[in-house]
């Protein structure tokens, strides 16, 4: 195992990786940038190193930054967290071209499994069924209107470089194709630095499904369950939880078994995440895989008892995995709600400012795991989330119960969140039945929700 | 290889920071969140304009407890270095280009301090002695990032005073290196001759 470790990520992850480092009796160093000072792994940490201004591009995204302030402190490996350099093959590389172990895939990995379309033809040969989509990228607006045509409308299109969702649209006409193609280009040029874009056939009324894997450098591997993120707003996930309801039990088992045989044989190592759509019919097709731990990532481990970032840095330090599939028990069922800066009364503009009273709510099967404390000062230059809260129950309406009382026992005064769209999904059929879809959110509407949800309580 | 950071170094002035920060009342701190909103999205844009627009070297305006002092490089450079906010949503609201605090320099009334441009190993000039004169911007010396130099340079004009970090020490961005004692009127002193 390491001896140190610098954590190269800021808010609710890096606190999550402080609290695995010290499980594992690993010490830990908090790297940030000027406005991340006053935040609270900076102030849980053993030690803290400021590595730029509150711009990420000069502080969370500078490989230079990040590596020199890991060999400054004595570091023997960086954990990136999600987002920023965590599934950047050039940092990982550079990582270890200073001896320096990256804690995730190891840059090979990475490079392999960097192009989507590239991933997607590889997993195919695997035996994964891939989503019907263009043959590698769009030259031009010809071949994407060719293309378009030959998989036939809706499609979406996707940034290779992309995450997150973002990015990304859906476009139902030819015409649409023509208009929003050049959109997409630059939009995806300006947030990954690379404008490769692809096309993928878009299913109208989707279910997003995922299966957790950890896979060891000696080849051992299994995978740790489904997740259903089909709560999505503009293809950004807000609400997951497992088991999906999307597959049966027959279904969620074959679909786990598939994604861990062919990331194992496609050579991938580390956690990870492969992502699927699975249609009205519960065909379930591939479409991406994430190299690094997920947002999400305690849903699973609330399933299942298995610490995924202890579990990520053992593999990271050459560990194998040491247990085995028949040993990975799935209990019940849990639900992440993630708690974001965001108002869903006014479309969902972000909010920033002083934290002036935090209340995490607690009891059994109930897990917050933010970086908020009374008084914080939410910085405007990253991302919304302020948290995530995960509940667990025997069986889902447990779960939805406690998942009720938790939401409203949460105090965060002092800035709007999206925890009135948590509430509104708790009492519309639609989620209750199991019945969500990624596009579903979207159609009806966030208001049409709210005002539902209104009128129910 | 690079000496290790102290596990300590520079935190025991941050914790006390922390406290004062946690003992100042809600109420204090928004007054200071208004004020700072203010020079941020309003002064401090207009003082860029009137600065630009004059042949005036440097412009000082006071409010309340703040005090900004903009002043024209001798490179003929834009007036005040901006730096862009990296956003992650693409809707977020629009937000002021310049940080508050960006380009500006901690002072007190008679000392300016040089901060350190990157993480790294520091190296500061050997030429350069206490009870020198430099001017603001002069190279004080640079940190080593990972085999690259970033420049130390002189926040403004003064005399070179005592030394907060020693030539191989590993630094932190914004850490404290070289302080330099303003000369009284030394503004006003270099005002006439700043005129481009």
């Amino acid at each position: 195992m390491f001896r140190k470790v610098l954590i190269a990520n800021r808010g609710e992850i890096a606190l999550r990786i402080l609290r695995a480092c010290r499980t594992l009796g690993v010490e830990a160093v908090v790297a940030y940038s000027e406005a991340d000072r006053e935040s609270l792994p900076v102030q849980l940490a053993d030690e803290a190193i400021c590595i730029g201004p509150a711009d990420a591009r000069r502080s969370y995204l500078s490989a230079p930054a990040v590596i020199s302030a890991a060999l400054l402190t004595g570091c023997d490996a960086i954990h990136p967290g999600y987002g920023f350099l965590s599934e950047d093959e050039g940092f990982a590389e550079v990582v270890a071209a200073h001896d320096l172990t990256f804690i995730g895939p190891p840059a090979g990995v990475l490079e392999r499994f960097a192009s989507k379309a590239g991933t997607r033809e590889l997993l195919a040969a695997h035996g994964l069924p891939t989503i019907p989509g263009s043959v590698g990228m769009l030259r031009d607006e010809m071949h994407a209107l060719d293309e378009a045509e030959r998989i036939g409308y809706p499609v979406l299109i996707k940034p290779s470089a992309g995450g997150g969702g973002k990015g990304m649209r859906m476009v139902r006409t030819p015409r649409e194709l023509e208009s929003v193609l050049r959109v997409c280009r630059s939009e995806a040029r300006a947030a990954f630095g690379d404008d490769s874009l692809y096309l993928e056939k878009w299913l109208d009324e989707n279910r997003h499904v995922e299966i957790q894997v950890a896979i060891d450098r000696y080849g051992h591997g299994v995978h740790l369950g489904d997740r259903d993120c089909s709560v999505q707003r503009r293809h950004q996930k807000i609400l997951e939880e497992a088991p999906t309801a999307a597959l049966d039990e027959a279904g969620r088992a074959d679909l786990a078994q598939r994604a861990i045989r062919a990331a194992v044989a496609a050579g991938y190592e580390n956690v990870g995440t492969l992502e699927f759509l699975v249609d009205r019919d519960g065909a379930a097709f591939f479409i991406e895989i994430n190299c690094r731990i997920q947002v999400e990532h305690p849903v699973t481990e609330l399933l299942t008892g298995v610490d995924l970032v202890a579990t990520q840095m053992r593999i990271a330090a050459g560990e194998p995995l040491g247990f085995n599939q028949t040993d990975v028990e799935f209990r019940g069922h849990a639900i992440e709600f993630r708690i974001n800066a965001e108002d869903p009364e006014h479309d969902f503009r972000p909010s920033t400012g002083q934290v002036e009273r935090y209340h995490a709510p607690g009891g059994p099967g109930v897990r917050m795991d933010s970086h908020l404390y009374s008084g914080y000062d939410v910085p405007p230059y990253y991302d919304s989330l302020l948290g995530k809260l995960i509940v667990w129950g025997p069986d889902r309406s447990t779960a939805i119960a406690r998942g009720r009382v938790a939401l409203d026992e949460l105090v965060v005064d002092g800035l709007v969140t999206n925890v009135a769209i948590h509430r509104a999904l708790l009492t519309s059929e639609a989620f209750l039945d199991s019945k969500m879809t990624t596009n579903l959110l979207d159609r009806v509407g966030s208001a049409a929700f709210l005002s539902a949800a209104a009128r129910v309580g | 290889m690079p000496e290790p950071l102290s596990p300590k170094r520079g935190r025991p002035e941050r914790r006390a920071a922390d406290r004062s920060a946690a003992e100042r009342s809600v109420a204090e701190r928004a007054a200071d969140h208004a004020a700072l909103d203010q020079l941020a999205g309003t002064l401090l844009p207009a003082l860029i304009a009137k600065l630009g627009a004059s042949a005036l070297g440097e412009i000082e305006v006071r409010e309340g407890d703040w005090r900004i002092r903009l002043r024209r490089p001798l490179d003929g450079a834009p007036p005040a270095r901006q730096t862009r906010p990296v956003e992650r949503a693409a809707d977020k609201p629009a937000r002021p280009a310049v940080h508050p605090l960006d380009g500006l320099t901690a002072r007190t009334e008679s000392r300016g301090v040089a901060t350190s441009p990157a993480v790294g190993i520091y190296r500061p000039r050997t030429d350069l002695h206490a009870g020198e004169r430099v001017r603001a911007g002069d190279r004080l010396g640079s940190v080593d990032m990972l085999g690259v130099a970033q420049e130390v340079v002189a926040p403004a004009d003064g005399v070179v005073g005592t030394s907060l970090a020693e030539s191989g020490d590993a630094v932190e961005y914004g850490q404290e290196l070289l302080v330099i004692e303003l000369t009284p009127g030394s503004v006003a002193s270099t005002n006439g001759n700043r005129a481009p």
